[in-house]
């Protein structure tokens, strides 16, 4: 799994600098050409798409402990999704 | 689930049912079973019962010389009936206990060699599936797509193609379409591929509908193969198409979301019961957003995929419940797929589904000679064509219904409850509720109608 999701909690106007600083990110760590996507707008969720190792490092989940890291969610999978059709 | 239901009632009883010249029901034998809908037109079967040929045999051993009595005393006798799908275990192991006569259940398979699959020849044609789906009593209504956004979330559109092979005008929205970071092209301009074929489907009752074209698996990433994208950004065109449905008026909101993709593997998964697993967990990213995007308005349907267990894709990987993730999300429609005669294919994924047991929810039609855009001999196939055809419904409707009037969640309700339905007690894990019905539908938003008159 070469990059995995996580998810974060941001006020408006929510940027993806804002949300690096917020969960000690760098460029080297985070997609920058994906970006800050929001999940629901009405919660202020958001989600960032790293590298494994920093969704390892910041996300709150995988960790085996409650509150792992600075991150509100993750780090989740991103699988491949592929076409359900033709049946071969 | 249809099952085989062995009694051993009164010898008197057995007796009946073993005479030919007496004629017997199965609820003179069979009445009050709880959880069972008994099948009235099958006539309970007197069964003999084995015993062995030899005195001092086993009596319970059928691996050694037999004889077979029909004494009154010895035989038994079967009935059939269904059970719910999720109530099967649960049934199965009570009804021994709570009536003494039940000797035991047994599943009562379908024995069908012709179910349609993968590489079978087509089934129909699209018309056909025109006129299934009643499509010049839905344009009578003004039930036809217009001002409708219709989203097809995959391979990216060739309108030109589809305009040549449906002999029709078609419509893309240019400023509502989107592409992942690093997919180039225009909208509605793609290479001929699963795209237009679902875009094809989609305006068979929805001939009018306005196309937002978005083509997540055209994304490359990791060295990707030749069509496949990432969940990712598929979490990004939601986020897109939150945009355009909060751009819309209230009073004519209406976006339609049809999805023919999903994840085939666990191997890019987290595990089942890791936090960050998608196929069953409803707190991903892609489960969040495709919630919230249902409850902000949109109608968002996915394919139930292509692992069912007559003819299953190749690329099928879970072992068990294929219909994942999105795809068996509560707040979106799960579509299986029959051929123009109504019958399940094969390839067609049962449920129970991951994040909700009752998936998939309906069927629309599949197999049928369409778009030809896989191929000139090719049928417009998988769960992927009967997605947009459902979806090309769902479009019709909301032409007069926007979503601030009938919310998603009481058109999903509506396709379920005028479902033709395929068995005795209503949702099952083939068919769902049934087979999508637009007569059925027409005639509850008359009725809708007049109530709000």
């Amino acid at each position: 799994m070469a990059e995995v999701l996580i998810t974060v909690r941001l006020a408006a106007p929510a940027t993806l600098e804002a949300a690096m600083r917020r969960l000690g990110l760098t460029e080297d760590d985070v997609d920058t050409g994906y970006g800050l996507v929001p999940v629901d707008p009405g919660r202020d969720l958001y989600v960032l798409r790293v590298t494994e190792e920093a969704g390892r490092r910041v996300g709150d989940s995988g960790t085996g402990v409650a509150d792992g890291g600075a991150a509100d969610g993750g780090p989740y999978s991103d699988p491949p999704i592929e076409p359900y059709g033709p049946p071969r | 689930m249809r099952v085989l239901i062995q009694l051993r009632p009164s010898p008197d009883l057995v007796a009946a049912v073993a005479d030919p010249s007496v004629p017997s029901m199965a609820s003179d034998v069979a009445d009050g079973l709880p959880g069972v809908v008994l099948d009235h037109s099958y006539a309970p079967v007197a069964v003999p019962r084995p015993m062995p040929a030899s005195p001092g045999g086993d009596p319970l051993s059928l691996n050694q010389p037999l004889v077979f009595s029909m004494s009154p005393q010895d035989a038994s006798v079967v009935v059939r009936g269904e059970i719910a799908d999720d109530e099967v275990a649960s049934r199965v192991a009570l009804l021994p206990v709570s009536r003494r006569d039940v000797v035991a259940v047994y599943a009562d398979p379908a024995i069908e060699t012709s179910l349609t699959c993968g590489g079978d020849p087509a089934v129909g044609d699209w018309h056909d599936v025109e006129r299934l789906l009643r499509v010049p009593d839905l344009a009578a209504e003004g039930l036809d797509g217009s001002g409708v956004s219709l989203a097809v979330v995959d391979t990216g559109i060739n309108a030109a193609y589809v305009k040549a092979a449906r002999g029709q005008d078609v419509t893309v929205d240019h400023e509502r379409s989107w592409s992942p970071e690093g997919v180039s092209g225009t909208p509605g301009d793609f290479a001929v591929d699963h795209g237009t074929m679902c875009a094809f489907d989609a305006l068979i009752a929805a001939p009018k509908a306005s196309l937002v074209d978005v083509p997540v698996l055209l994304s490359r990433r990791q060295g990707g193969s030749t069509l496949d994208g990432l969940l990712s950004d598929a979490i990004a065109a939601y986020a897109h198409l939150r945009e355009v449905l909060d751009a819309q008026p209230a009073e004519s909101r209406a976006l339609v979301v049809t999805n023919s993709w999903g994840s085939f593997s666990p191997r890019w998964d987290f595990p089942p019961g890791h936090p960050g697993n998608y196929s069953d967990s409803a707190a991903h990213p892609f489960n969040l957003i495709v919630g919230s995007l249902a409850e902000a308005g949109a109608d968002i349907l996915f394919a139930a995929g292509n692992c069912g267990t007559q003819c299953r894709d190749s690329r099928c990987a879970f072992p068990d419940r294929p219909i994942v993730g999105a795809n068996s999300h509560p707040s979106a429609l799960s579509i299986g797929g029959v051929d123009t005669a109504g019958t399940r294919v094969g390839y067609s994924s049962q449920g129970p589904g991951r994040l909700t047991k009752r998936k998939p929810d309906v069927c629309a039609y599949t197999h049928f000679a369409g778009s030809g855009a896989l191929g000139d001999d090719e049928p417009d196939s998988g769960t992927s064509a009967a997605c947009p055809v459902a979806a090309g419904l769902v479009a019709a409707v909301r032409s007069l219904w926007p979503s601030t009037v009938l919310s998603p969640a009481q058109l999903r309700t509506l396709l379920r409850r005028t479902a033709d339905d395929r068995s005795a007690v209503g949702y099952d894990h083939d068919y769902g509720y049934g087979v999508v019905d637009a007569a059925g539908i027409i005639a509850a938003l008359r009725r809708r109608a007049a109530k709000a008159a």
